[in-house]
């Protein structure tokens, strides 16, 4: 990368939703078209700065981006194959969910607001996806913690701000045992930047009870993001939120931010012998499969459509987590795939959701009845995405599974490919009833508050594009998995990378 | 440090009670003047404590009647502070009184309205 | 230029008793140019090392000594600036908060005793400090009128019987030594009992007047009482002086064994303070109530940051110790004068005033939730600076569990309190009269000192370096 202005791409991909976002603060709520060509030049620019990154990255740089900030911890961002998954999921899906937002909000109070901590937080996301050391890292788990609380309280109800408080006390607690953890680690090895196979390797002898609490600790600390079992309390209730904040934050910022600290944590800090030796992984694994089937289970017995969604999401998300920790190749291109699968399967289902409940005020399940026949394209959207959760081929959801079982077969884990059909059969089971409902059931009287958005669509078209858009990908993603411009040719390329650092 | 004389002992002890009495006086007294009475004889017990040491010191060095010129200029110093400080004290207190007053002063009134 | 320092705010103090009509813009001028002195004289020191200074030339131990090093010459920088902000925020809100004239002159003297105490190496000299330190703040307070003047009171008379605390230990040493400049003593220091017994006696005194937990209990009735501006001078600077005293007892003068003895309690107290003081933050009904809470328990950082300093002699412990204050001074201020400009602008002392602050002043709010951030210790803040420092101090030890854990639990006990007011703010708005105009400038004077705690993260390394442990 030789020309000088390369060095500040990691820095320009963050500023170009930052910059817009604290103009946006600035706006009066009647700037409406300002406010939108922002979002969308932010938005633009973001995917354009992207796309290089991806191509230098794929062609085997690495870009780095330092500042001076703690002795022995810069704030470093680094781009390389694991950090552009995520940078360019939550990228696309920020272009998706904008759209969304704009349609969602339209003519509600608070817009410059809500679009500011928007932008913020997919800042945040982004540097969170960037950051090349620990503290960095730190950083913007946190910044995402403060960015995302205005938004879960937007709506100033008081079931809203009591969702927002349980949020805080429980993202600001999991943050400042991240704190403790990395300052932990920082105390016995420093803060390098994150390395595949990890920079631990050194002290493993010599502090082994000091490494196993750090990770406990920032295990911890992930783990209320990543919505791990004893954590997970704060998901379902911040569903208060508007729908454009439940898709993009609770399907992929803030439980993604989560599973990816996991990763980076796994891979890039401790690495996989470390991980061995300090026998760590066991118990992780256990943690996420008992979440997985914890997670559907409560899905189950929920009858509010997001907050199915949001148990669906506490149990999918620790996909990810298992694949990280059965420490196989193969389980691993299954869990870092899965990062990107289940963030765009979520976001349609919850774009869904959002669209039967601006269009007909339904939020229950057995509401509805025939939904199928008056919105035939959200529905169809919606069926897709379920079907990918559960994982039914030639959906993205089938690949993930696929991957995340032949890696459980791979290293031999029965106990894991239970856990595996086990769920799948619980995730057919609380989202075929709603298929069912959609398509197959007449409509029971009148919708509980319908609402004409639209002349000769089913809904505003700014709410069916993003998620027609995103349904699209749930397919593509599946039909295209073998060419190299999917998702799973990237997390191959990661995987690749990661154990072959010797 | 010399053998303490009689009237050297007697000194300290009365300087040692009467900061022991100003001090019982300040926890125990709620009235306020009682209070800045109370500051004013614990430091006028230091201030003794300090002339007592500054007599004991000189007998050390060569000018053996000079009292230690340290210790009394910061007797002066302590006393300019103090007195200070005390008026200060004695002018908020009269700002409270005045402005107690004043805040009952209207339900007196009301008291005796009646009456007339 | 240390004796610029000196005299040019007592100079303009005493012209501004002499012609009231320019006293604002005297002390904004005074402040101003302390500040700008202040920062040369920071990278004199930093570059050339501690000057030393002997009062009118006379020998060593009969002279009064003074002593400008990297932390004393931080802290008049501090000081000096604040000072400034604070002044420019009394003089924009000047037409509406009616303060009384008063406020220029004392609180140029203010900024003279405060500037004395952090270059006085000399225990008599301290006193004096000191004692002109409390009774400008008691001053100070009383200037909110009626309702303030039981609490400066009580104030004032805890304040002189802290100082006489001190007076006493002072004096039991200068009998035992004849002595009174710090380094002098510290190198004929040996442990008794009059020296154990005049340590305790300053300690009680200081750690009353810088309302160290258990002897805190004047301290939110006073800072709340008073103006705001006020109030954000009294917690930001005021008590820091007694604790500067405290930190330069136990640090220089006191034996290794008697630091040892000290050191559990002065942590227990530091936790005693954090949880209490938060409780309390948490319960109270009233805005500045909560910020002087705050103060308590962010005080509590600093005692314990000493406490375990003098347990483990750990160089970066006391870095933390120095950013903690550094940190508090600066977000508390932007906490005391957001809090005030809301309340005057909305109307009210209680905390449900402050319901939909986020959309009626937005600015505000925003320089409160920033400060906040600090206290808490969010990154990249000087509060979580500090906090790095002292769990890295901490775990440099090696097994060290109930510190930090303990840390993690007050660290809650704050960010509660900070977002209670947070989620207070983003409820609906009721609504407002349509002449509805907050003033911006004292907003955004609000503002700059939380948005400088931020960025004290970014000058991180220069700061520890200044405040190495030879620095004091």
């Amino acid at each position: 990368m030789s020309p000088f202005w390369l060095s500040y791409l990691p820095l320009a991909i963050i500023l170009s939703s930052l910059l817009p976002g604290l103009i946006i603060f600035t706006l009066k709520e009647q700037q409406v078209k300002l406010r939108i060509s922002l979002n969308l030049l932010g938005v633009t620019v973001k995917l354009i700065l992207v796309l290089i990154m991806w191509q230098a990255v794929k062609a085997g740089d690495i870009f780095y981006f330092s500042v001076p900030f703690l002795p022995g911890a810069d704030l470093v961002l680094q781009g390389d194959a694991l950090s552009l998954l995520f940078v360019v999921l939550s990228s696309v899906l920020w272009l998706a969910t904008t759209i969304y937002a704009i349609g969602y909000l339209e003519n509600s109070p608070l817009r410059s607001r809500f679009f500011g901590y928007f932008s913020l937080c997919v800042s945040a996301t982004v540097g969170l996806a960037l950051s090349g050391n620990l503290v960095s890292f730190l950083l913007f788990y946190e910044l995402l913690t403060l960015a995302t609380f205005p938004l879960v309280v937007h709506r100033g109800t008081p079931q809203s701000l009591a969702a927002g408080r349980r949020y805080l006390a429980y993202t600001l607690g999991g943050g400042l045992l991240l704190l403790t953890g990395v300052a932990l680690l920082h105390s016995l090895v420093q803060s390098p930047q994150f390395v595949p196979g990890g920079y631990v390797s050194a002290v493993v002898s010599e502090h082994s009870g000091l490494l196993q609490l750090a990770f406990g600790l920032m295990i911890a600390g992930l783990g209320v993001k990543a919505a791990l079992l004893p954590l997970h309390g704060w998901l379902p209730q911040a569903m208060v939120a508007p729908a454009p904040v439940s898709a993009l934050l609770h399907a992929v910022a803030v439980v993604k931010a989560g599973a990816f600290g996991i990763i980076r944590l796994v891979y890039d800090v401790f690495g996989v012998e470390s991980m061995q030796l300090l026998q760590l992984a066991e118990p992780l694994m256990l943690l996420a499969a008992a979440t997985i089937l914890y997670g559907s289970w409560r899905a189950l017995a929920q009858q509010d459509i997001k907050r199915r969604l949001a148990y669906s999401t506490i149990s999918q998300v620790s996909y990810i987590t298992v694949g990280v920790a059965m420490l196989g190749p193969l389980a691993a291109v299954g869990g870092l795939v899965h990062l990107v699968h289940q963030g765009v399967m979520k976001i349609t289902l919850f774009f869904c959701a959002g669209n039967y409940a601006e269009t007909l005020g339904v939020h229950k399940i057995n509401e509805l009845n025939g939904a199928g026949r008056r919105m035939p394209l959200t529905s169809v959207a919606f069926t897709l995405g379920a079907l990918g959760m559960i994982g039914i081929p030639p959906t993205a959801g089938f690949i993930s599974k696929w991957y995340l079982g032949l890696g459980a077969v791979a290293s031999d884990n029965q106990l894991m490919l239970l856990v595996f059909v086990f769920s799948g059969l619980l995730n057919a089971a609380y989202f075929l009833p709603i298929i069912y409902r959609l398509w197959f059931l007449p409509q029971r009287g009148s919708w509980p508050d319908e609402q004409r958005l639209s002349a000769r669509l089913e809904t505003h078209w700014m709410l069916l594009l993003p998620m027609l858009f995103t349904a699209l990908l749930i397919i593509l993603m599946g039909l295209f998995a073998s060419t190299g411009i999917s998702p799973l040719s990237w997390a191959e390329l990661i995987v690749e990378r990661e154990f072959s650092y010797d | 440090m010399t053998e303490l004389s009689g009237s050297l002992l007697l000194f300290l002890l009365t300087a040692a009670s009467l900061v022991a009495i100003g001090v019982y006086g300040f926890i125990i007294g709620p009235e306020p003047l009682r209070r800045i009475l109370a500051l004013n004889i614990i430091s006028a017990g230091i201030f003794m404590l300090m002339v007592v040491l500054a007599y004991r010191t000189s007998g050390s060095g060569a000018t053996e009647l000079a009292a230690d010129p340290v210790l009394q200029a910061l007797v002066l110093t302590g006393l300019v502070v103090a007195v200070s400080a005390t008026a200060f004290a004695l002018a908020l207190l009269a700002r409270l009184e005045q402005s107690s007053s004043e805040m009952s002063a209207p339900l007196q009134l009301k008291q005796t309205e009646p009456e007339q | 230029m240390m004796i610029l320092l000196l005299v040019l705010p007592l100079l303009s103090a005493l012209l501004m008793l002499l012609w009231p009509r320019i006293a604002p813009l005297l002390a904004l001028f005074s402040a101003a140019a302390s500040s700008l002195l202040a920062l040369q004289l920071l990278l004199q020191v930093a570059e050339q090392g501690t000057r030393y200074w002997l009062l009118a030339g006379w020998p060593s131990g009969l002279a009064i000594a003074w002593q400008a090093d990297t932390l004393s010459c931080l802290l008049i920088l501090l000081s000096t600036v604040l000072q400034l902000l604070v002044g420019l925020y009394a003089f924009a809100t000047r037409s509406r908060d009616k303060l009384s004239q008063g406020f220029w002159p004392l609180s140029t003297l203010l900024q003279l005793s405060l500037t004395a105490l952090w270059l006085s190496r000399d225990l008599f000299n301290l006193y004096v400090c000191l004692e002109l330190l409390g009774l400008v703040a008691v001053a100070l307070v009383s200037l909110s009128g009626r309702k303030a003047i039981k609490p400066a009171f009580n104030y004032l008379l805890l304040s002189l019987f802290g100082s006489l605390c001190y007076l006493l230990g002072v004096v039991l040493l200068y009998g035992a030594y004849g002595l009174l400049d710090i380094a002098g003593l510290a190198s004929q220091w040996q442990a008794g009992w009059l020296s154990n017994s005049a340590l305790l006696l300053m300690s009680l005194g200081l750690m009353l007047k810088a309302a160290i937990w258990p002897l805190h209990a004047w301290l939110p009735a006073a800072h709340a009482a008073a103006p705001a501006p006020v109030s954000a001078l009294l917690s930001a600077l005021v008590v820091k002086g007694p604790l500067f005293i405290l930190c330069l007892l136990w640090l220089q003068l006191a034996s290794t064994s008697q630091a040892q003895a000290m050191a559990p309690l002065f942590a227990a107290a530091g936790l005693a303070a954090l949880l209490f003081g938060g409780w309390s933050a948490l319960r109270t009904p009233f805005a500045k109530n909560l910020v002087a809470y705050s103060t308590v328990a962010q005080l509590g950082y600093a005692t314990l940051a000493l406490g375990l300093m003098l347990t483990f002699d750990q160089p970066l412990i006391f870095a933390a110790l120095w950013l903690f204050v550094l940190a508090h001074a600066l977000a508390k201020a932007a906490c005391f004068l957001a809090i005030g400009e809301m309340s005057a602008t909305l109307g009210g002392k209680r905390l449900t005033i402050l319901k939909g602050a986020s959309q009626t002043m937005p600015l505000a709010m925003f320089a409160f939730a920033v400060a906040g951030g600090s206290l808490i210790g969010l990154p990249p803040s000087g509060g979580f600076l500090a906090k790095w420092a002292l769990l890295q101090g901490l775990w440099l030890q090696g097994e060290q569990l109930f510190w930090p854990l303990a840390l993690v639990f007050a660290t809650l006990l704050s960010a509660a309190y900070v977002f209670r007011v947070v989620v207070l703010a983003f409820d609906r708005a009721d609504p407002v009269a349509p002449d509805f105009a907050p003033q911006l400038v004292p907003q955004w004077l609000a503002l700059l000192p939380a948005l400088a705690v931020w960025a004290m993260a970014l000058f991180s390394e220069p700061l520890l370096l200044l405040l190495r442990l030879e620095a004091l």
